[in-house]
């Protein structure tokens, strides 16, 4: 009951946090966006998802999805795979003098991975935040690391850190042709512009 | 394939991408204990879906079924596990929802035959066709879960 009291408390205090974020409560976001082209081609900013590893074994795959859709991002690639040494070689080519480089790299082929492709306003900014701190100890309860994670070796899922690295690591992933574009039916209920 | 590693076909129409409802669907068929062993999102066309629907070309829905499943993607993907043919098509529901009891898929989530959400193979020879059809060998990942001896005696 004191854990759940915490919790609970936790996730109360983080709604009241957002509530209370003058720049939303007035709609500044949505003034922004009304007037910024920027913003607007911002819609179709894309990012790249994987669960690890851990996370497929562990049953997580469709409740990360799940949160995704939910959140109203758009789902335009998606595939499971067993990733070879040479393509996470080159998604972590930025970690290779990292001592934990190749105790990571026998994690991300220990098992398949699903790898995807989301789509939406601000959505490599927005995923970062929905998957929460790199380390689980840190990691907001209410965010995949936070609620489905303990130590930062088996973290369960991965999401670009920018959107530069984001174009960069969807290149290498997926083909132009595993892309799908579509229209969602609920795009006018997630985004006035 | 037999026993543990019976193999089906299950694939999210597009009603059901559309619809959010693709980690929901997921979600069920892992916490059964059934194994995922490939998936992919894919803008299915006419000729795959004349081939997968073949047996049923000389119904007059056919063309309406066609157009349907080529209306947006579609999730693929092959679970695998014990008794997965019958079983997966038992959570599913009966093809009309009318008739699909509440817990299964389409109890839950559809209200018209016409709109249903989620195809499964009736046999083990078609879930072999369907495999055969919309994945390459590549494609489907081997591996060992660790529930295995959890899940299976």
């Amino acid at each position: 009951m004191n854990m759940m009291a915490v919790r609970f408390g936790l996730r109360v205090h983080a709604a009241r946090a957002v509530t209370r974020n003058p720049s939303r409560a007035l709609g500044i976001g949505a003034a922004r966006s009304l007037s910024s082209d920027s913003d607007f081609s911002g819609v179709n900013e894309r990012t790249l998802v994987a669960v690890k590893p851990d996370g497929v074994q562990r049953r997580l795959i469709g409740e990360v999805i799940k949160r995704f859709e939910q959140r109203g991002f758009r789902l335009v690639g998606l595939k499971m795979l067993q990733a070879p040494d040479k393509l996470l070689a080159q998604h972590y080519v930025s970690l290779q003098k990292k001592p934990f480089y190749s105790s990571l790299l026998y994690y991300m082929t220990s098992g398949p991975i699903v790898a995807m492709v989301w789509e939406g306003h601000n959505v490599v900014k927005t995923s970062r935040m929905m998957v929460g701190d790199t380390d689980p100890a840190a990691a907001a309860p209410g965010t995949i690391r936070g609620d489905f994670s303990v130590h930062i070796s088996r973290n369960v899922v991965h999401a670009s850190d920018s959107v530069e690295g984001a174009q960069r690591e969807i290149s290498l992933w997926f083909h132009r042709s595993e892309l799908v574009d579509w229209e969602g039916c609920d795009h006018k209920n997630i985004y006035h512009l | 394939m037999s026993g543990n590693e019976e193999r089906t076909f299950i694939a999210i129409k597009p009603d059901g991408v559309q619809r959010g409802l693709v980690g929901e669907i997921i979600k069920r068929f892992e916490q059964k204990g059934f194994k995922l062993v490939a998936m992919k999102l894919i803008q299915a066309d006419e000729d795959l879906l004349r081939q997968h629907y073949s047996d049923l070309k000389d119904r007059p829905f056919f063309p309406g079924l066609v157009s349907y499943m080529s209306a947006g993607p579609v999730v693929a993907m092959v679970w695998e596990g014990f008794n997965v043919i019958k079983t997966g098509r038992v959570m599913l529901g009966e093809t009309n929802p009318i008739d699909s009891k509440p817990g299964t898929i389409r109890g839950d989530f559809c209200v018209q035959v016409g709109r249903n959400i989620i195809h499964g193979s009736d046999s083990v020879e078609s879930a072999n066709t369907e495999i055969n059809l919309w994945f390459k060998p590549d494609e489907i990942c081997d591996y060992t879960k660790c529930q295995e001896s959890w899940i299976n005696s």
